[in-house]
């Protein structure tokens, strides 16, 4: 199984690097013949490579020692389904699964391409087969996850514990797929400059695909979060790591993208800009790409230990440098459709929210490479982590919701101060009342009480949005609300999609300030039959036992949880020992309600049968793990493909009433 | 106007009503015993002190033995009545300044908190000229409307909105887009499904 899939990894590249060089020299000699077969070979690599993917998972699940890659990641003790997470546990699954996913995007991107993109296409496609490249040569060559063991060793050594939990079998896979995927809107943009194509006729090529990989990123994001806060056992859920950086970082640059290129399916501006912002995204993702090859330890300090960095390294350098020397070159043709007409209008605040998420973006990277600097510069060693960017990023992110709330209420090209006024005034009016009922309660943290005013002002507006909207359809169709209301969404799904997704991060804020400003968190080390109280919860300890597994020893905890009194439960954080990897992992006992989440987690094992627990109660965080799902749904409203357009009786109601 | 002067009532009943609730209520919250509150600056001194041992977590995250040691020292000196200062310089002067979780606010490491402001406000600054740019260099078109008094570019939506019939705008703009591209601009002809933008109320 392994011999095939070495060699349809090879055959596999060998059709990438033909179908990148046909299409392009097929394009410039005007050979249809050529860009056709060039094309033909990308889709046979997305069959190839799924052998060798194929491959692979066959013989992860015969277990097959004799394969360096399988061995080191599995043992016979595994369970069959976790040879999914196994699949891309180390570098060389992880790159496979990437150059699978990539060739796979890349086939489906270019088969539905959009008519208005064809004549750019082989471009695209060159530049899509290129990035596909060079990730296969990598895997072939550095990292091949073929490469047999001079001999059989008898049993693997086992997958690494961390990953044996549900949230591991999305959140690796979505991210990867999120960075890699980053490459097709940027080849759409990079094959439109390259065919002078400067118009806006990769648009909606690049923003369908842009706002893929955006959820794709999210929802990878959301769901380590969510795996950090069950299994790492310290309560938090977000650390600012270097390498969680380094999915944030294009996670924002394309959040400014899906927002810009609306201006230019819209308006017909800003086309230079998207160009720009794209390249900014694609170069973040390598960048990200490249911190996680990093080595073990994931941070800048890792350079040296892996070849497979620099590689990362110098590509990266070309994935930046090259298209803005293209950029550069096609510059003269990127001119807009249109002026910006006001400062006071959507197309401006779309402006500052690209400025705003950039920044965000910028100050991350500064904190990963201020380290670096500070040791060469005056050779002390310095470190950058969480609170710096809790207190730089902090505010800007407030800035940040303070626009989602503004934005989306001016219209497209010009506002006056009396329609924003009328706009924003039962937002702000719910803002202010939030606010004083926040400092009524006692609550006097500054970046608390305007986190959730804005919350207020943000949602507030937006239900306003629909509710008018609902009823204007309500009172002119004589449908009911709840009919209206879902019609109305419909209607003009990439708006109120948006609008959803701007919800879901709402919950995610609602999540952050609750837990950053409102947790109580208790480290105890309590003997078995002990009592302790944390706010109104009381606990008390019961005992742990001893549970050997063959890989691992569990400690298993027992808890009875009270609150006010009353029993609620009892419940089972637990601790395991992996001897194989000298490692412990922990599992915390959360009981989940969306005011607050109650949490205990063990922190050691006495021989005596006294446990250290952190117990935590941790407010609304409830609210940030089902942003996720409202999320997606959003971005499916907002993706939903669009009928032909009926023409609306809108406009010619309008043409009767305006003044001719 | 009549809406905007019930929604103006309505918010001053929301405020009164939240002032009484904040006098009667301040009193009641926010007692904490002196425990509770040494403990809770232990633990923010926890988040901004790395453990000296695993990569790139605080002792607060990191479940070591030298952590837990760590933290233990931290509450011992605040109980002895030490400030948060002297015990960050405490641990600097035993593990080095990269002890710290995030760079001191002092000397060269200045520039670390500096620089991402003035990159902010230099970024708004450029943000200025080139919208003060993109909307001076536009090529004002004759509004085909009887008010010589508005700004010529704008079209018909800065004149409608200024008239009290905000339903109307939407529609209005769409007009104004497709006297746009009749006149060479971008043609943008989508409905606004439910009104566009500031629709009023």
């Amino acid at each position: 199984m392994g011999d095939l899939g070495a060699i349809s990894l090879w055959m596999a590249l060998a059709l990438a690097a033909y179908s990148c060089l046909g299409s392009v020299t097929g394009k410039l000699r005007g050979s249809a013949a050529l860009v056709e077969s060039a094309q033909a070979a990308m889709y046979a690599a997305v069959v190839v490579l799924f052998v060798s993917t194929l491959s692979l998972v066959v013989s992860f699940i015969a277990r097959d020692f004799e394969i360096a890659y399988v061995a080191r990641h599995s043992d016979l003790a595994m369970p069959d389904r976790f040879t999914w997470v196994a699949f891309y546990a180390g570098n060389e699954g992880s790159l496979l699964y990437i150059a699978m996913v990539l060739s796979a995007m890349a086939a489906l991107a270019v088969w539905r391409a959009p008519e208005r993109t064809r004549d750019a296409l082989p471009y695209t496609t060159g530049v899509l087969m290129l990035v596909l490249t060079f990730f296969l040569a990598v895997t072939a060559v550095m990292a091949n996850p073929f490469e047999k063991l001079p001999f059989v060793p008898p049993d693997g050594e086992g997958i690494n514990p961390l990953l044996t939990h549900f949230g591991m079998f999305f959140h690796p896979p979505a991210l990867m797929a999120g960075l890699v995927g980053i490459s097709i809107p940027f080849a759409f943009a990079l094959g439109s400059l390259l065919a002078r194509q400067t118009g806006d006729e990769w648009v909606d090529a690049g923003r369908v695909w842009g706002i893929i990989t955006w959820a794709l990123l999210a929802s990878g994001l959301l769901l380590g979060s969510w795996w950090a806060y069950t299994i790492l056992g310290w309560g938090g859920y977000w650390f600012w790591d270097p390498v969680e950086n380094a999915a944030f970082m294009p996670w924002l640059a394309l959040t400014a993208f899906i927002h810009s290129i609306m201006v230019q399916k819209r308006r017909g501006m800003f086309r230079m800009w998207n160009i720009a912002l794209i390249n900014v995204a694609f170069a973040l993702a390598l960048y990200g790409m490249f911190m996680n090859r990093g080595g073990s330890v994931p941070s800048v300090h890792s350079f040296g230990e892996s070849d497979l960095g620099w590689i990362f390294l110098m590509f990266l350098a070309v994935g930046l440098i090259v298209p803005f020397i293209i950029f550069f070159w096609r510059y003269p043709l990127l001119k807009s459709a249109q002026n910006l007409d006001s400062m006071l209008s959507r197309e401006a605040a779309f402006l500052v929210n690209n400025l705003l998420l950039l920044a965000i973006a910028f100050v991350t990277l500064w904190g990963t490479v201020y380290p670096l600097v500070s040791e060469l510069t005056s050779g002390e060693q310095i470190t950058v982590a969480r609170p710096f960017y809790d207190q730089v990023n902090g505010p800007l992110m407030l800035a940040l919701v303070f626009l989602m709330g503004v934005g989306p209420m001016l219209p497209w090209r010009r506002a006056n101060w009396a329609s924003v006024r009328r706009a924003l005034s039962v937002p702000a009016v719910v803002a202010v009342a939030t606010v004083v009922v926040l400092l009524a309660l006692g609550i006097s943290k500054p970046f608390a009480v305007a986190g959730y005013g804005l919350a207020a002002f943000v949602a507030a507006g937006i239900l306003m949005e629909w509710y008018r909207g609902s009823r204007a359809r309500h009172r002119n169709s004589q449908e009911n609300y709840a009919v209206a209301f879902l019609h109305l969404i419909w209607a003009n799904r990439p708006r109120y999609g948006g609008y959803i997704v701007h919800l879901s991060v709402l919950m995610v804020a609602l999540g952050i300030v609750g837990t950053s400003f409102f947790n109580t968190q208790k480290d105890v080390v309590l003997s078995p039959g002990e009592t302790v109280a944390v706010e109104n919860y009381e606990i008390r300890y019961l005992g742990t036992t001893q549970v050997v597994f063959g890989n691992r020893t569990e400690f298993i905890s027992s808890v009875e949880v009270y609150r006010d009194g009353e029993y609620l439960d009892t419940i089972n954080p637990n601790r395991a020992f992996y001897p194989s990897f000298n490692m412990a992992s922990t599992r915390a006992a959360i009981r989940s309600t969306p005011v607050e989440d109650f949490y205990v987690v063990p922190s050691e094992n006495l021989s005596n049968g006294d446990a250290g627990l952190r117990i935590l109660v941790n407010p609304l965080i409830w609210w940030m793990w089902v942003a996720g799902p409202v999320m997606i749904l959003g971005t499916v409203v907002a993706l939903w493909p669009e009928p032909s357009r009926v023409p609306a009786r809108a406009p010619s109601r309008a043409t009767a009433s305006a003044p001719a | 106007m009549s809406k905007n002067k019930k929604i103006s009532k309505w918010s001053v009943c929301v405020i009164f009503f939240a002032v009484i609730l904040a006098t009667s209520g301040a009193a009641t919250l926010s007692a904490q015993t002196p425990e509770e509150e040494l403990e809770r600056e232990a633990q923010a001194i926890d988040r901004m002190i790395m453990c000296p041992v695993c990569p790139a977590e605080t002792i607060d995250q990191a479940q070591v033995e030298i952590s837990f040691q760590m933290r233990a020292v931290i509450r011992e000196m605040l109980a002895e009545g030490r400030t948060r200062e002297e015990i960050m310089d405490y641990f600097v002067d035993r593990y080095g300044p990269d002890i710290l979780a995030a760079p001191p606010k002092s000397g060269a490491n200045l520039l670390a908190w500096i620089l991402p402001i003035v990159g902010v406000a230099a970024g708004l600054g450029v943000l200025y000229l080139i919208v003060r740019a993109m909307t001076g260099r536009g090529q004002p078109v004759p509004a085909p409307t009887a008010n010589p008094s508005a700004d010529t570019s704008s079209g018909l939506v800065a004149n409608a909105s200024a008239s009290d019939d905000p339903e109307l705008l939407p529609y209005l703009e769409i007009v104004d887009r497709t006297l746009a591209s009749r006149r060479g601009g971008h043609p943008d002809l989508s409905p606004p499904a439910g009104g566009e933008g500031a629709s009023g109320g």
